[in-house]
């Protein structure tokens, strides 16, 4: 066997060299070195934050508390490490000094070396993905004992299946968005926003013809968007130098930072509700299907009841006798908003996936699993999951889009997540007055773009049923379309 | 006689549906004794597998075992005693494509039975589950234990399948059509290998199938099953010799060898009735070239026509001697 996959090896086809697998690796360490400071500060932020959540439950505080610090510390060590892709190396924030530009990348102009940075980091994320993508080939072809699977025609067929790469796509420019959301921005939540008071920017004042400092709050003011007299366009300049892909909020703030950051939050919430939901709905939908009988029945019922609650009445009720709770604060309140998401969302996607677990559940191979004296739980783990987690990235990936859509609703209506913390959908409402006036682009850019990221996670579900299901027809399966949420 | 290794006594499985209750097995009781093969035959929707099932536990709502019992080794399993026995019996199902998990290679399946019965794993369990390959014939065994299934033929997959029941280290192997889907050359090799292990591991078979050439070819004694009854139990020879039961009888006509050539194929008209109530007749009655009068009225009981043979048929009953005469 060893000196068959030898032979092999000597004649690669993906990689043409020795040992793929050697020089595969070691172009994988190296894309992943490059970015290792943003990594580890995001990795460790993210624990910190997890860890944070359970930071209020009594007798473990002193654990908790003890391991957020490790973990902060953690972060900031992070932070130490070069990082290809940041703010430091290709910088866009810089002044005028009445010949050249003085504190941007190369000198460049603020708007090209914000471009720059932003390309370089798409770039760098197809590079990465595109690198994963041949890894699975290598795998495939060359390490792979058995030479087909029944895998490889699901993804076989995703790869010819134009709607659900366009998903594909779109939710990966949404998710590199997300991760990359501080390096993205043309400045930081917390210099435009949070502190805007507290820090400084350089500008050549035309008028004196000098270099002059002025308190970032102060320059919001003096950009604000609010109706046709006074307002920043996307692509524009304001009157301080600095450039605003997206234009600038009534507040003067830039709209793009705030997106790049309401991403984060939309997609974490979003995330978290669907998992949450996704393993409710597994567990109880592999439970009634191996059991069958009462245990189904009583199944049905919960969910039914659950289901007629109304969600968004409920989300609003919650939200308000929630609201002066330790829970209300952990994450600004998105986390409350992603433990009522599962709560509400478990019912439709069980819904979904009780039909293929009862296909599953009726296989001759669980008969014979369980003959052999398997246990229940190893039954369902080993032989019936592995059959519904495909429905589960079908329904998880519509369900995102739906979730996504809700938060952005409860922010537009002034619920849900708390306001100084960036989000789609209040950078809606504040744009709400001004939809009709010269100010038109603060409701439209995020409106936009909350419909395409939707579409895409839609999409990105119909590409993958169809891979797995060729029969399936997307037109004929109503429950699965479920795209809205509130 | 030694203690047979499993007596079914008066088993009932009652299938509840919304409509009406199905007696779908009414009654059975047969035995199967140390090293032997039984075997039990029907047609389509008699029961047959239903009790198969009921054997190893198997039977899921809305199917219940409503009355009767299921002794391995004197213990009466339906009082919740499968666990404390499982891997003492293994089936083998009808469709060796369905009972083999395509995601997992056949080494992997083989594997878990014997992690879990005989407490191998890593190296060892490989080694095991190579050797058990090679006792159920499967040549290259060392490469085809890390295949999938579809990998591997059909008589190779029902080999691999039997390698899994085998991996238990069963005393009784039920065999639920083992080679209904199967070519007949195949279905030869198979029966082949079945009485070879037997012969090999002492093993007794439980074989269930509609198929009267395989039972005449690899049981000792046979139970005849109708609409969920065993209407005749005789040892193999005498029930190909002479069928007691009009339903064997016919039975026995309807295999293709046994017609001259010439001839038209005789055919039992009509199907077998879904038993929905207890029985107050002969449920053959309807479709029996043989029927008399009482048939419609008296449920007949076993009546003993041999040594170790008995049909539960009123032509055979002293009480309704007019039958006799039609």
């Amino acid at each position: 066997m060893a000196r068959r996959t030898e032979a092999r090896r000597s004649e690669s086809t993906v990689l043409p060299t020795g040992s793929p697998a050697l020089v595969w690796g070691a172009v994988a360490v190296l894309l992943v070195a490059l970015q290792a400071g943003a990594l580890g500060t995001f990795l460790f932020g993210l624990l910190a934050d997890g860890v944070g959540v359970v930071a209020a439950v009594g007798p473990l505080e002193p654990v908790v508390g003890w391991l957020v610090g490790v973990l902060d510390g953690a972060q900031s060590a992070a932070r130490g490490v070069p990082t290809l892709l940041s703010r430091e190396v290709i910088p866009n924030a810089g002044y005028w000094n009445g010949q050249r530009w003085v504190g941007t990348f190369l000198g460049l102009e603020p708007a090209l070396a914000w471009a720059i940075r932003v390309v370089a980091v798409y770039a760098y994320s197809f590079l990465v993905a595109g690198w994963a993508v041949l890894g699975y080939r290598l795998y495939r072809r060359e390490y792979r004992t058995a030479n087909w699977s029944p895998r490889d025609d699901m993804i076989d067929r995703f790869r010819s299946h134009g709607w659900g790469l366009f998903g594909l796509v779109v939710v990966f420019m949404f998710v590199v968005m997300v991760v990359f959301a501080p390096a993205l921005g043309p400045t930081t939540v917390d210099k435009n926003m949070r502190n805007s008071y507290s820090n400084e920017i350089q500008y050549y004042d035309e008028e004196a013809g000098a270099v002059e400092t002025i308190v970032v709050g102060e320059a919001n003011r003096a950009s604000q968007s609010t109706g046709d007299n006074s307002r920043v366009l996307p692509m524009q300049y304001d009157d301080f130098g600095r450039f605003h892909p997206f234009g600038t909020l009534p507040t003067g703030r830039d709209l793009f930072t705030f997106i790049a950051a309401g991403s984060r939050i939309s997609l974490i919430i979003g995330l978290l509700a669907v998992g949450l939901s996704a393993t409710l709905a597994t567990s109880l939908g592999l439970i009634s299907a191996y059991y069958k009988g009462k245990v189904d029945l009583g199944s049905v019922l919960v969910s039914d009841a659950v289901m007629a609650m109304p969600q968004l009445l409920l989300l609003i009720m919650l939200t308000a006798v929630l609201s002066d709770t330790w829970v209300a604060d952990v994450y600004s309140g998105g986390f409350v908003l992603a433990l009522i998401f599962a709560f509400t969302a478990w019912t439709y996607m069980w819904r979904s996936l009780r039909g293929p677990a009862l296909q599953v559940s009726g296989r001759q191979w669980v008969d014979a699993a369980r003959s052999f004296g398997q246990r229940p739980l190893t039954v369902m783990r080993r032989h019936m999951l592995p059959y519904i987690t495909g429905y589960l990235l079908i329904y998880g990936s519509m369900t995102l889009g739906g979730a996504i859509i809700s938060i952005a609703g409860l922010s537009y209506l002034g619920l849900g997540v708390a306001p100084p913390t960036p989000e789609w959908g209040r950078a809606i409402q504040l744009g709400q007055e001004y939809v009709n006036t010269g100010s038109w682009h603060i409701s439209l850019i995020p409106g936009v773009l909350i419909t395409l990221v939707v579409t895409g996670f839609n999409a990105l579900g119909d590409g993958i049923r169809d891979a797995i299901d060729p029969r399936s027809d997307a037109a004929s399966e109503g429950g699965a379309g479920r795209g809205g949420g509130a | 006689m030694s203690e047979p290794v499993l007596s079914v006594e008066d088993l009932r499985v009652v299938f509840h549906t919304e409509r009406e209750t199905i007696h779908a097995v009414d009654g059975v009781s047969f035995d199967i004794r140390e090293g032997e093969t039984v075997g039990l035959v029907g047609e389509s929707g008699s029961g047959k597998s239903v009790t198969a099932r009921s054997i190893l536990g198997l039977v899921e709502s809305p199917g219940a075992i409503e009355e009767g019992a299921i002794r391995y080794r004197g213990v009466d399993l339906t009082e919740g005693r499968w666990d404390d026995y499982r891997g003492d019996i293994a089936i083998v199902f009808q469709d060796p494509s369905s009972s083999l998990n395509p995601v997992y290679t056949v080494g992997n399946q083989i594997k878990e039975a014997l992690r879990i019965h005989q407490g191998l794993r890593g190296r060892e369990a490989t080694e095991r589950a190579i050797e058990l390959l090679e006792d159920v014939g499967i040549p290259d065994a060392a490469r085809r234990v890390g295949e999938y299934p579809h990998q591997l033929s059909g008589g190779m997959q029902q080999r691999a399948v039997i390698a899994v029941a085998l991996a238990c280290d069963p005393d009784l192997l039920v065999c639920d059509e083992p080679t209904t889907a199967l070519d007949v050359t195949i279905q030869a090799q198979i029966l082949d290998l079945l009485e070879e292990l037997q012969r090999e591991q002492g093993l007794s078979i439980l074989f269930i199938t509609h198929d009267m050439g395989v039972i005449e070819d690899a049981t000792d004694r046979v139970n005849v099953i109708y609409a969920g009854e065993i209407v005749e139990r005789a040892p193999t020879e005498r029930l190909f010799a002479a069928p007691a039961h009009p339903y064997s009888r016919a039975l026995l006509e309807s295999i293709p060898g046994r017609t001259p050539p010439d001839q038209r194929l005789p055919a039992i008209d009509g199907e077998v009735p879904t038993p929905t109530g207890p029985a107050e007749s002969c449920r053959f009655a309807p479709r029996c070239p043989d029927a008399f009068g009482d048939c419609s009225r008296v449920h007949p009981e076993h009546v003993t026509v041999g040594e170790d043979c008995s049909a539960a048929c009123l032509l055979h009953s002293p009480d309704h001697e007019g039958g006799e005469s039609t």
